[in-house]
């Protein structure tokens, strides 16, 4: 039905409804960064094929129709002028140079945006620190390797300038590698002006006006703040302030238990502080597989100094003022009736996070925002309110809402760039992997076990599961990190991976194998003849792969599939 | 939950020999080794060398759980009919027919595994007074390998939970007791409450308070503690997360506990001294460790000497629960016990030191600088006295002359921390003294600007005081006690008497590593620099 359904809007109707998926989220239940990826994969693959063959003759005639409108310019500035200047959009703008675009990007603040200033680097820098500490601090472990250390101390402003200093150098280094590439980098807000026509300046200076035969909006986004909570920088905070470590406080609230509530919780504890989480679901770590967050619960949570209150929300947070601590009211989640009252000495608010997308001048070109998102299809085009494609705008990352993780973003821009340099692209949002950097990690790819059930049992095919557990890796024991479980959701009957999540030493690296299969396709009777070398925690997929019971042969054609004789 | 293993066989693992047995069924869900096992029965052509070796020691562990699982379960009395694999119990085994001497019945911690001793429960998943039905499953136990559920083999009430979540108990010991009827309800939890007494050997030590012995019925396992809308009414209990865990571990009644942390919250360390334990060292490195200092030298060993039979409080007195930084102190004081320290005192005349002061005070100069100064000059060189003693082995030479100078601020004492005092010229150390001392006052002083001292001096001598003595701060070597200095008659060798202005200097040191003769000889030299004053300025 679906792929019926593109194939005619490719070839007959020149301005066709894109209206018809996708917009709503299809499952309300796969919350967080997992939302859309489902409904996503289906359209993909069902249509993928017959889009294919109708793309350039489409691509010819929106061009063709909207050059009777008049306004667009007749030669631009630049091929490609992306606005915001984050992860998504370095990607975006590094391909498009390789592939001979005339590129701008437009950023308002700091090159690098939330990923490399307030988000995943800075945490990494953290996340090393707390890692090291909670091998230095647990006796138990220090003990079994034969190893003896003192007590281990920290100096927080040693730890504060370490996540600052990577970050500037990690800023340095994209703004560098852009430079080199020659892609112009315009400084101020850019907002859409019309069709092609986007005007940027700092405040209180004239705007400049450039144009460009594409646009990609990549304006990320910013942490979500629910309302009643009062965030004073200090004392109520949000990941940006808690990364630059400016106090560490005894005992913290998180409000949240996603992946940045969860690593902020690793970094506290490790370096002192008591941790309460507070969580609007009933269970914790609700985007998670269930068997996954369950093990994670029992050694990230439960033999922590942390406690939680779940099925609650923060209905108003007070900051520490007048010699009175945080005061945080609580209200059951159902009955809305007020619960408990907390008094603890900072609370960090891990909510999500909401798109910047206001000021962008969408309301120029009549695209209205989902809740802020800019409402895209699966290719990024940005739709506009009456559901038709706005020509030659794209949103990409967070500001789409579609996958809110930085590699999504510049795999998304890497598409995009595809698709306006000739060559039909669909991102498949089910091979981006995505990583949670406690200590273990958690990583994970495609469906969780409950998401894939349902798919099986509304698609009707049957899914087997397979696990394998660190305990059972020559390295893992050897590190005294045996602590973990890799699981493999698949098809039995043509060996398709449909997810793999993984909790244990390394996790975040170890799922790439996975992704890549999930990327390319590779049926797990082919890859369970790849080798990997011994001991490595790799074997841990290895031995997950090889412990699938699949019906189907592995294929004639594989190339790993036929050992070659020495 | 438990699907994922399909129709897998779930061995039962019972513990034999307990008569009036708890009905019991355990279904597993995850057991990975178990996984492993079926794995390689069902794979007759191992993939690789490697793999067999690397797999082989769990698989034979897996085979003797399983098996002596099978044989444990082969000589169970009666169990419920309802078993699925009865087929595998030997049949020469003879059953004896359990008679139900009562209807209340104990559950047991299982043994899930060949080599789990204690269990612990992960969960209830009912809770008191729930009704339960044969098959249900009630509680998740953890064992040495997987977590499990277990079920009942018989209908009733749970009556009472004798184990909580996250607690431990023995193997074949009592968690929980089930009533066949309510009315039976109240003489079960009777029998719960004598149980606990008895479970608790696999428990950590006994916590010798007296809401253990007293009210042995199950704690509180809810984590938030009630009546939290009456604001209005007395006060309600804050405990920190970690300080609720160890109350449940240790068995201490969080509502009997007096916080001391901030805002009087219950913290970890509150409950350790309710539950009669020393703090645990493991928050040494961590903890900010605040300093120590004469303050109240007097009040600290009274308060910590008799912690389990304190007298009851006078009435109409007041308690007031120490902040944190007087936590600290108290800490650090009772901590002082373990070093054996003495004393040795030394009157310095000051005469060149009060002229060097009157010219030096226009440009900034305070008397604490030139004390600093003039103390570290002379640890210069006598390096033992600035030594410490780290495990009561060796001794710890410090290449850094860091001094400590104990300053009393609002509600507290503090010790910022003057490092590299004999590299400092006069005028920048005063200048590095000030700042400190402002920080202190607004309490932003980051630790090693209050923990990394080798040496503590501390003056009272602005209060007239003249002598006095100090106590050691854990991990210094020596702390230096300076009193007033008063204008004195002396006698010289001649026999001519003239006045000079003298003041008393006390050092207490660790007299592992610094003998009295050491500390004669430092004093000596420190003594000298005083009185050839102009040399701190060079």
């Amino acid at each position: 039905m679906h792929s019926t359904l593109s194939f005619s809007r490719a070839t007959t109707v020149p301005t066709t409804n894109y209206a018809f998926h996708s917009q709503s989220p299809i499952n309300l239940r796969f919350c967080g960064l997992r939302r859309e990826a489902f409904g996503i994969s289906i359209l993909t693959r069902s249509s993928s094929g017959r889009v294919r063959l109708s793309t350039r003759g489409r691509s010819k005639r929106i061009s063709a129709s909207t050059g009777n409108n008049g306004t667009p310019p007749k030669s631009f500035d630049y091929d490609l002028i992306i606005i915001g200047a984050g992860v998504g959009g370095h990607g975006a703008a590094l391909h498009a140079v390789e592939k001979g675009l005339k590129t701008a990007i437009i950023e308002g603040d700091v090159v690098g945006g939330t990923c490399v200033n307030r988000g995943c680097v800075p945490s990494k820098a953290l996340l090393a620190v707390s890692g090291r500490m909670r091998e230095l601090q647990s006796e138990h472990h220090m003990k079994a390797l034969g190893l003896q250390v003192s007590a281990a101390g920290y100096d927080r402003q040693g730890v504060a300038g370490h996540a600052n200093n990577i970050a500037s150098k990690i800023r340095s280094n994209l703004t560098n590698s852009m430079k080199a590439l020659g892609v112009d980098i315009l400084t101020g807000f850019g907002t859409i002006v019309g069709p092609q026509k986007v005007k940027y300046g700092k405040v209180g200076f004239t705007d400049n006006v450039v144009t460009a035969k594409d646009i990609i909006i990549a304006t990320g986004s910013v942490p979500f703040v629910p309302k009643g909570i009062e965030v004073d920088g200090k004392t109520v905070i949000t990941s940006d302030h808690a990364l630059k470590l400016e106090f560490v406080p005894d005992w913290i609230a998180i409000v949240g238990s996603g992946y940045i509530g969860l690593e902020f919780s690793d970094v506290y504890t490790a370096l002192g502080s008591e941790v309460t989480f507070i969580e609007a679901l009933d269970q914790l770590m609700p985007g998670f597989d269930p068997e996954i967050s369950k093990l994670a619960q029992r050694v990230l949570i439960n033999p922590r100094k942390i406690d939680y209150h779940t099925g609650v929300f923060a209905t108003k947070i007070t900051p520490a003022r007048d010699g009175k601590p945080v005061i945080i009211e609580l209200t059951d989640a159902k009955t809305k009736e007020h619960k408990d009252t907390l008094e603890v000495d900072a609370a960090l608010i891990a909510t999500g996070r909401a798109p910047f997308t206001n000021g962008l001048g969408l309301e120029n070109i009549n695209v209205v925002t989902q809740r802020g998102f800019v409402p895209v299809d699966e290719r990024m085009r940005v739709i506009d309110a009456n559901g038709n494609l706005v020509p030659h705008l794209y949103c990409i990352g967070d500001a789409n809402g579609k996958m809110m993780l930085a590699h999504a973003a510049s795999a998304q821009g890497i598409s995009v760039v595809e698709q306006v340099t000739g060559r039909d692209h669909v991102l498949n949002h089910l091979s981006v992997p995505a990583a949670c950097f406690t200590h273990p990690e958690i990583s994970m790819v495609g469906l969780t076990e409950p998401q894939a059930r349902e798919k099986a049992v509304k698609e009707g095919f049957e899914i087997s599961v397979a696990k394998t557990s660190f305990k059972a890796n020559t390295k893992a024991l050897a590190e005294n990190e045996g602590e973990g479980l890799a699981k493999l959701i698949y098809r039995p009957d043509n060996g398709e991976i449909l997810g793999v999540h993984i909790f244990g030493l390394h996790a975040a690296d170890l799922i790439h194998e996975a992704s890549n299969a999930i990327a390319l396709g590779t049926r797990i009777q082919d890859i369970k003849f790849a080798v990997h070398a011994h001991p490595t925690l790799s074997e841990v997929l290895d031995e997950l792969f090889k412990s699938a019971k699949v019906k189907a042969p592995a294929s004639t054609s594989s190339p790993i599939s036929e050992p070659v004789a020495a | 939950m438990q699907t994922q293993l399909g129709s897998a066989v779930f061995p039962r693992l019972l513990r034999r020999s307990l008569s009036y047995i708890p009905s019991i069924l355990y279904s597993l869900h995850s057991l990975l080794n178990l996984f492993h096992f079926f794995r390689f029965l069902s794979n007759s052509s191992p993939q690789s060398q490697k793999h067999k070796e690397m797999a082989s020691p769990f698989l034979s562990n897996t085979i003797i759980s399983f098996s002596s699982s099978l044989s444990s379960s082969s000589s169970l009395p009666r169990l419920a009919p309802s078993i699925p694999f009865s087929a595998i119990r030997s049949k020469s085994t003879p059953r004896r027919i359990l008679t139900v001497r009562s209807k209340i019945r104990e559950i047991f911690m299982p043994a899930l595994s060949s080599t789990m001793t204690e269990g612990k429960i992960v969960s209830w998943v009912k809770s008191e007074g729930d009704v339960l039905s044969k098959g249900e499953s009630v509680v998740v136990v953890e064992s040495d390998k997987a977590d499990m559920d277990v079920e009942t083999f018989y209908d009733g009430i749970l009556a009472a939970i004798v184990v909580g979540e996250g607690e431990t108990a023995l193997v074949g010991a009592a968690i929980g007791v089930l009533a066949e009827t309510e009315d039976e309800i109240a003489e079960a939890k009777a029998k719960a409450a004598s149980k606990s007494g008895a479970s608790t050997p696999s428990a950590p030590p006994p916590a010798p308070t007296p809401a253990a012995a007293s009210t042995p019925a199950p704690p509180k396992s809810t984590p938030a503690p009630a009546a939290p809308t009456v604001a209005e009414g007395p006060r309600k209990t804050v405990a920190t997360p970690y300080a609720k865990k160890l109350a449940k571990q240790h068995k201490v009644d969080i509502e009997s506990v007096v916080g001391t942390g901030p805002y009087g919250r219950i913290t970890p360390e509150d409950i350790d001294a309710a539950a009669g334990l020393s703090p645990s060292k493991k928050n040494v490195g961590l903890a900010v460790v605040v300093e120590t200092k004469p303050a109240a030298p007097a009040k600290a060993p009274a308060a910590s000497a008799a912690p389990s039979s304190l007298p009851p409080p006078v009435p109409g007195s007041t308690v007031v629960p120490f902040t944190t930084m007087q936590s600290a102190v108290s800490k650090n004081m009772v901590e002082s016990l373990s070093v054996p320290t003495f004393r040795v005192g030394y009157p310095v005349t000051t005469d060149a030191l009060d002229a060097l002061y009157e010219k030096v005070k226009p440009k900034g100069v305070t008397m604490t600088a030139l004390l600093a100064k003039a103390a570290a000059m002379a640890l210069a060189q006598h390096p033992v006295v600035n030594s410490s003693c780290k495990d009561g082995k060796s001794f710890t030479y410090n290449s850094n002359i860091n001094i400590a100078v104990a300053v009393a601020i609002n509600g507290g004492l503090i010790t910022p921390v003057l490092q590299d005092a004999d590299k400092l010229d006069l005028y920048l150390l005063s200048q590095k003294w000030k700042e400190l001392v402002e920080k202190a006052r607004a309490k932003q002083l980051q630790p090693q600007e209050y923990n990394s001292g080798t040496f503590t001096l501390s003056n009272l001598g602005m209060f007239g005081v003249d002598r006095f003595d100090a106590i050691l701060p854990p991990g210094q070597g020596a702390i230096m006690a300076v009193g007033a200095s008063k204008p004195t008659v002396v006698a010289d060798a001649d026999g001519f008497f003239s006045v000079k202005n003298k003041m008393l200097v006390n050092v207490t040191a660790d007299h592992r590593i610094i003998y009295g003769a050491d500390l004669a000889a430092f004093l000596q030299t420190f003594s000298k620099i005083v009185e050839n004053a102009e040399s701190l300025t060079l």
